[in-house]
């Protein structure tokens, strides 16, 4: 039986990456960047032996012509982002093993709980993997089994789907056939808008960022789920959905509050955010 | 109406540089056999994407698309956009 240790949400917002290593950061960026080493910190503390990364994908490497909702990444490694994501951001690259046991079990495993994820042996992972990964274990040390959501592509499944996948894969991981220690790093954001005429330098919807980090940090699951709707989303920011995975996260923990978390809000782009749940607190840093 | 069309030439020009310099040296001749309107036809080669957005272009690829092949002025291309696409409010981009 594995050990779920720890259960983490960060954005992957590609542009906080060079917001911090730029010239005269601002002080929120400077916070959210002390929050995320924390955060780093944290999960070195619980020693997982691999990480579950759930995390969307931008249309790079799933399209409309096959599009997953849940999938499984089960190739021997994984890397990225995509080139062209190098190129605009600038971001640093990611390279990890895969722990394809855990990876296959967990698609065994699934059915079972209520979940037939899709699986691939052949990606790549974008930004929404690597920029997270890169915060929380810069060591490229740590095997991985990636799971990809849509939150791009409509229909998405409703927030209480993420809610019920996420339990599931609270019950997988307790069945895994190891006594390996689980660690789970997900990724989203909160209100932003790309491509739309909300498009701005800060948060599209600042309202919602602090009201839905309240909710989630009383473990309020009802209400998320509630509020969570594809149309409420996307009126406070196109591509607010990533949201979603955090909603996910919730149903990870169980409904549970999260042992920490919070949110800074810069000026020069969209909320910084974060949230853990941790399993033990004898191990925290 | 073929927003997935629309949305599959852009996300080929946007993820690989080989494909936007074909699709920018000849535009018609890159979209010659997709099964496009009239209308979307006109509006990629044109790059007008206040019309692509009006029909239901995936607002995130049509982001990065507009920007990767826009001859005009970049910077003055990041406020026109939102005033010029800001009628049209939010038209549905699932396909």
């Amino acid at each position: 039986m594995a050990k779920l240790v720890e259960i983490m949400g960060i954005t992957h917002s590609p542009n906080f990456p060079g917001q911090i290593a730029g010239p005269d950061p601002e002080p929120a960026i400077i916070e959210a960047a002390r929050d995320y080493e924390q955060m780093r910190k944290r999960m070195a503390g619980f020693r997982p032996d691999v990480l579950v990364v759930i995390a969307s994908d931008h249309l790079n490497q799933f399209f409309m012509d096959n599009m997953p909702a849940f999938l499984i990444g089960k190739a021997p490694r994984a890397e990225g982002p995509f080139p062209h994501e190098l190129r605009t951001f600038g971001i640093a690259p990611y390279r990890a093993e895969v722990e394809v046991d855990v990876a296959k079990s967990m698609l065994q495993l699934g059915s079972k709980m209520g979940v037939d994820f899709s699986f691939s042996d052949e990606f790549r992972i974008d930004h929404a993997f690597t920029v997270p990964l890169n915060f929380i274990r810069p060591e490229m040390d740590l095997p991985i089994v990636p799971i990809f959501t849509n939150v791009m592509a409509p229909p998405v499944p409703p927030a209480q789907r993420f809610f019920e996948v996420g339990k599931a894969i609270r019950r997988i991981i307790d069945e895994l056939p190891s006594n390996k220690r689980v660690g789970v790093l997900s990724s989203g954001h909160l209100a932003i808008e790309i491509g739309g005429p909300k498009e701005g330098r800060s948060s599209s919807d600042p309202d919602f960022d602090r009201r839905m980090m309240n909710l989630v940090g009383s473990g309020d699951v009802e209400t998320v789920i509630e509020e969570s709707t594809w149309d409420r989303m996307l009126a406070s920011g196109n591509v607010t959905p990533g949201f979603l995975n955090f909603v996910l996260l919730m149903g990870l923990a169980d409904g549970k509050p999260p042992s920490v978390s919070g949110v800074r809000f810069p000026k020069s782009k969209g909320s910084v955010p974060y949230m853990a749940w941790d399993s033990e607190v004898e191990v925290l840093p | 109406m073929s927003k997935y069309q629309v949305d599959k030439v852009m996300r080929e020009v946007v993820m690989d540089g080989k494909v936007a310099s074909m699709y920018r040296a000849d535009t018609e001749k890159f979209l010659e056999d997709r099964e496009l309107t009239e209308e979307e036809r006109k509006a990629l080669i044109d790059i007008d994407y206040a019309t692509l957005y009006r029909l239901g272009a995936h607002p995130f690829l049509l982001n990065g698309f507009t920007r990767l092949v826009w001859k005009g002025d970049k910077a003055a291309l990041n406020t026109e956009y939102r005033k010029n696409i800001a009628p049209f409010g939010y038209p549905d981009f699932s396909t």
